[in-house]
């Protein structure tokens, strides 16, 4: 009888970290390593609750343990949020696609994440940080509604010290008795404020829909190719194995021709960025 | 090969009863006590009659290797060995979606794969049409070509005509030859096969002289999408159509994690419910009614194909049959396809 690909592999929560409000990262230790390439997603299990595809958060080459960021957005992210340490959870995978890093090297390599999409792009930016002599330049655009969900604040300046890093944040709008000392606009707009090279490097999308649709369009006006923007499209996943075909759209699975798909490849299906 | 068919019901009997050749399981196609014009698959027992000599099952064979609601988390492996008797030709099309969509190189259900491999497929000749029936417009045919183990083709009231088209119906017919006579078949019979297979054609064909296959089923996609709007106006989402499809698969998965073990039981899902492919936020790939209409047909005449170089749909008419808006599916294709014919001579 072939594997079972439902199987679990059990898992404890070692560390919290609150993030924003809504957001938070759980560091999970499986029973045995889970090795994956940045930009693959596993499947969390919360016993008697249910399971979800997350994309975890912490470099690829750290299988032992992992970090997942988890935003409170549905039933099952709601109770990650009431998770406690010692908690027992599940892992499943890795699944899917990853980014072809190796293809970058020698390149200005551009990330725009927003909101809880800098979680999956932190774990693509940590990876590159790991082999950062193998690229010309990093430059990662994070943005967040409002300084209160700005995550990963406490590692920002780390980042910042390293040699060829760059890192812009913006936030939509700073509401009344926060303070924010950074850029104000849509992280979109960051692509302003940079020298942008387009040819041949590629670029990384992650965020809400409309942030990924805008900016893939923005991009293109910049003049880099669909071929080198990369998105990740992830949220539609739900078996991550390419059975329940709730992630199809048109002629592929998110969670197996993807989750990190080229604008090139999908450009031309229906409805890519609902 | 022909065969008496009192002699093979004896013989299924047999298998049954005393294990013949280890199998433990017979199911067959009997006539509801409710409605006799509705056949169902049904493990054999007593002297219930068997029907074999008519159309489809009003459910798929699809129901027997893929159930509606399993544990897959554990697992539980299959070890029975069975014979489905009475599979017509729209079934083992949609078996063959199936086995790509299950068993791939990306993944496979071993749930599906294991009662797969046990299980012995003797199919039958339809010798009767339903009104839904159009396998004639999906490139299908009312016999059997490919893909099953034995298939059985009635000569007269009295004998059937066996041919084999695997390993495995040839160890069935080995194991029918030590139970029970079994003759050659001589020019006449088979003449008396393709005969029969012909009037069925013509019988099928002259059912849906309304309907042709369309040429090109990317037009679906490309019309007005308010004629879509138009044809999903019957439909009550009710999601009958999916479950009944021999082809559909789509699943969703519930967690029954206790303290000791992690448990996972999966069921049918439906792309017809709002609720379908629902993310966390509250979005869903399709909201509205007629988009999730339209999404069957895309799926059945362009998704699958190009997931899996088989058409989605084998003709059955189940969706028509069982629609509780009374939608009959070869109409819409019809009228869609008639439809985007006309947007393109407009453009012209």
């Amino acid at each position: 009888m072939s594997k079972n690909p439902y199987e679990v592999i059990p898992a404890t929560i070692l560390d919290i970290i609150e993030e924003s409000p809504t957001i938070r990262t759980i560091k999970v230790k499986p029973e045995r390593a889970l090795p994956f390439k940045t930009g693959q997603f596993i499947e969390l299990t919360i016993p008697n609750i249910g399971e979800g595809p997350f994309t975890p958060s912490s470099a690829d080459n750290v299988s032992e343990v992992m970090d997942i960021t988890i935003m409170k957005a549905g039933f099952v992210t709601e109770y990650v949020h009431k998770t406690k340490v010692g908690d027992r959870v599940g892992l499943r995978g890795p699944y899917g696609t990853c980014y072809p890093i190796q293809s970058w090297q020698g390149k200005d390599v551009l990330i725009m994440g927003g909101g809880v999409g800098l979680a999956p792009t932190r774990s693509l930016f940590l990876s590159l940080l790991n082999h950062i002599d193998d690229y010309r330049s990093v430059t990662f655009l994070m943005g967040a509604r409002t300084p209160a969900d700005m995550i990963y604040k406490n590692l920002v300046e780390g980042w910042r010290k390293l040699p060829k890093v760059q890192i812009l944040r913006s936030v939509d709008r700073v509401p009344d008795g926060e303070s924010w000392a950074e850029e104000v606009c849509l992280v979109t707009k960051l692509l302003n404020k940079i020298s942008i090279n387009p040819k041949d490097n590629p670029v990384v999308v992650c965020g809400p829909p409309i942030m990924m649709k805008f900016g893939t369009f923005d991009l293109l006006k910049y003049g880099y190719a669909p071929k080198d923007i990369y998105l990740s499209m992830e949220k539609k996943m739900y078996c991550g194995i390419g059975q329940c075909r709730h992630c199809v759209f048109g002629k592929y699975y998110a969670c197996k021709d993807g989750p990190v798909f080229t604008y090139e490849t999908v450009k031309d299906e229906e409805n890519i960025w609902e | 090969m022909i065969v008496e068919k009192t002699s093979l019901m004896e013989f299924l009997r047999r298998c049954q009863e005393e294990n013949l050749g280890g199998i433990r399981k017979v199911i067959v196609p009997r006539r509801s006590m409710r409605d006799d014009k509705v056949l169902f698959f049904t493990p054999m027992a007593g002297p219930a009659e068997i029907v074999l000599d008519d159309y489809r099952t009003v459910d798929p064979v699809r129901v027997l290797f893929y159930f509606p609601r399993e544990r897959v988390l554990p697992g539980n492996p299959v070890a029975e060995k069975r014979l489905i008797v009475g599979v017509k030709a729209c079934d083992l099309k949609a078996l063959q979606v199936l086995d790509r969509a299950l068993i791939n190189q990306d993944f496979v259900d071993p749930l599906y794969e294991s009662r797969r491999k046990l299980t012995t497929l003797i199919s039958v000749d339809c010798s009767e049409i339903m009104s839904t029936c159009h396998c004639n417009l999906v490139g299908g045919k009312p016999y059997a070509e490919e893909g099953f183990d034995l298939n059985l083709t009635t000569l007269d009231a009295q004998y059937f005509h066996i041919s084999v088209g695997s390993g495995k119906g040839q160890e069935l017919l080995d194991l029918m030859k030590q139970t029970i006579k079994i003759n050659h078949a001589g020019e006449e019979d088979k003449n008396t096969v393709r005969e029969r297979r012909r009037s069925m054609e013509k019988k099928l064909s002259l059912a849906n002289t309304e309907y042709r296959r369309p040429d090109d089923y990317r037009l679906l996609k490309k019309t007005d999408i308010i004629k879509w709007v138009q044809e999903a106006s019957a439909c009550v989402g009710c999601g009958g159509c999916t479950n009944v499809c021999p082809t559909c698969y789509c699943i969703m998965l519930n967690d029954e994690t206790t303290a000791a073990t992690f448990i996972k039981d999966r069921s049918y899902d439906t792309c017809q419910v709002q609720g379908y492919a629902r993310v966390a936020g509250g979005g869903t790939p399709r909201p509205k009614m007629f988009e999730r209409f339209r999404n069957r047909y895309l799926c059945k005449f362009l998704n699958l194909p190009a997931n899996f170089n088989l058409l989605g749909c084998t003709g059955c008419g189940r969706c028509s049959e069982v629609c509780a808006g009374k939608i009959e599916f070869r109409e819409v294709v019809k009228k869609i396809m008639e439809a985007s014919q006309v947007q393109e001579t407009a453009h012209v």
